[in-house]
């Protein structure tokens, strides 16, 4: 039996710089399909390159005079960055998907009547920089592999799934 | 709400149609028929990068979602883009800016509305539409015109 798919987080993705998946946890069985790890590394690797397609194929591309000017003040004006994919809907789910600066992804899939997101996704990156990137025996780009990281995010997704 | 761009797609993943309603971007100033094949390249390009991107999604989202889920839309910090695919695989492809609502109704009757009526039921339309054959007729282009003008 399929559980009611009400205001749900399904699954959580990291991916480095790379393209490399790092994290990959359900976080709620029977939302998506099961896929096996191989198929979650490709998906990754896919991601990445249309992640970069999709910065590109803007249809509004800035006039070359002004991509780079030079304002009253004398400070260097710089256009927006390009941006990729943020969010992608289908019928049966939503992916938003979250770029640091550093370039790493998180791509959270929910339900598709899910609120707050933004939210959710704040809190995971806060989550990520206290639990992962201050555990002195993380490698940079390798796979997490972070006990309190685990237990701090099942704990705070449970939470906002049996709301 | 801005409509960009629209592309069709047909099964041999080829694009047959495409209209933009933006002007093309500035080149630096030489001549206009030097501009005229650039920008055309461009066009064709990006309708390249742009079926690409949609048959990537396409295939993630059904291996995620299982095969009876389809790709709706996305949206970057710029524009938003909606797919549509029917059941004989042809593709429509709809960009606009990042405030639209989901379109996917609106590439849904250009499909019913449009196509079937123009392109379809012309009887001197090939079947294959090689190369964008038989898409570009007087009656497709007025209509899908006047639709997408009269959405706003």
């Amino acid at each position: 039996m399929r559980l009611p798919l009400f205001r749900t987080v399904f699954a959580l993705i990291i991916i480095n710089k790379a393209g490399g998946l790092i994290y990959n946890r359900t976080l709620h069985e029977g939302g998506l399909n099961k896929i096996s790890t191989n198929d979650y590394l490709v998906l990754a690797g896919t991601f990445h390159g249309v992640h970069a397609i999709t910065a590109r194929l803007n249809p509004i591309k800035p006039p070359r005079a002004q991509r780079t000017s030079t304002s009253s003040t004398g400070a260097m004006v710089r256009p927006d960055p390009p941006s990729g994919l943020e969010v992608l809907e289908s019928e049966n789910f939503r992916m938003q998907c979250f770029t640091t600066l550093t370039g790493i992804k998180f791509l959270l899939f929910t339900d598709t009547t899910q609120t707050n997101i933004d939210l959710i996704m704040k809190r995971i990156y806060d989550m990520y920089t206290d639990y992962v990137m201050k555990n002195p025996f993380y490698q940079l780009e390798m796979p997490v592999r972070c006990d309190m990281f685990d237990r701090k995010l099942s704990s705070y997704i449970r939470e906002i799934n049996n709301r | 709400m801005v409509v960009y761009s629209f592309y069709i797609f047909d099964r041999h993943t080829e694009c047959i149609y495409y209209k933009s309603w933006v002007p093309p971007a500035q080149f630096h100033e030489d001549s206009t028929a030097a501009n005229a094949s650039r920008s055309a390249n461009a066009a064709a390009n990006d309708a390249k990068l742009i079926f690409g991107t949609v048959f990537s999604l396409r295939n993630m989202v059904r291996k995620l979602g299982g095969d009876d889920d389809a790709f709706v839309s996305y949206r970057t910090a710029h524009y938003k883009l909606h797919y549509y695919e029917t059941a004989s695989n042809l593709r429509l492809v709809m960009l606009t800016d990042t405030a639209t609502l989901s379109m996917r109704n609106v590439l849904h009757q250009i499909y019913i509305n449009l196509w079937v009526e123009y392109v379809v039921k012309n009887p001197l339309s090939p079947v294959e539409h090689k190369g964008g054959r038989g898409v570009r007729n007087e009656l497709f282009e007025l209509g899908l015109d006047q639709f997408i003008r009269g959405l706003a």
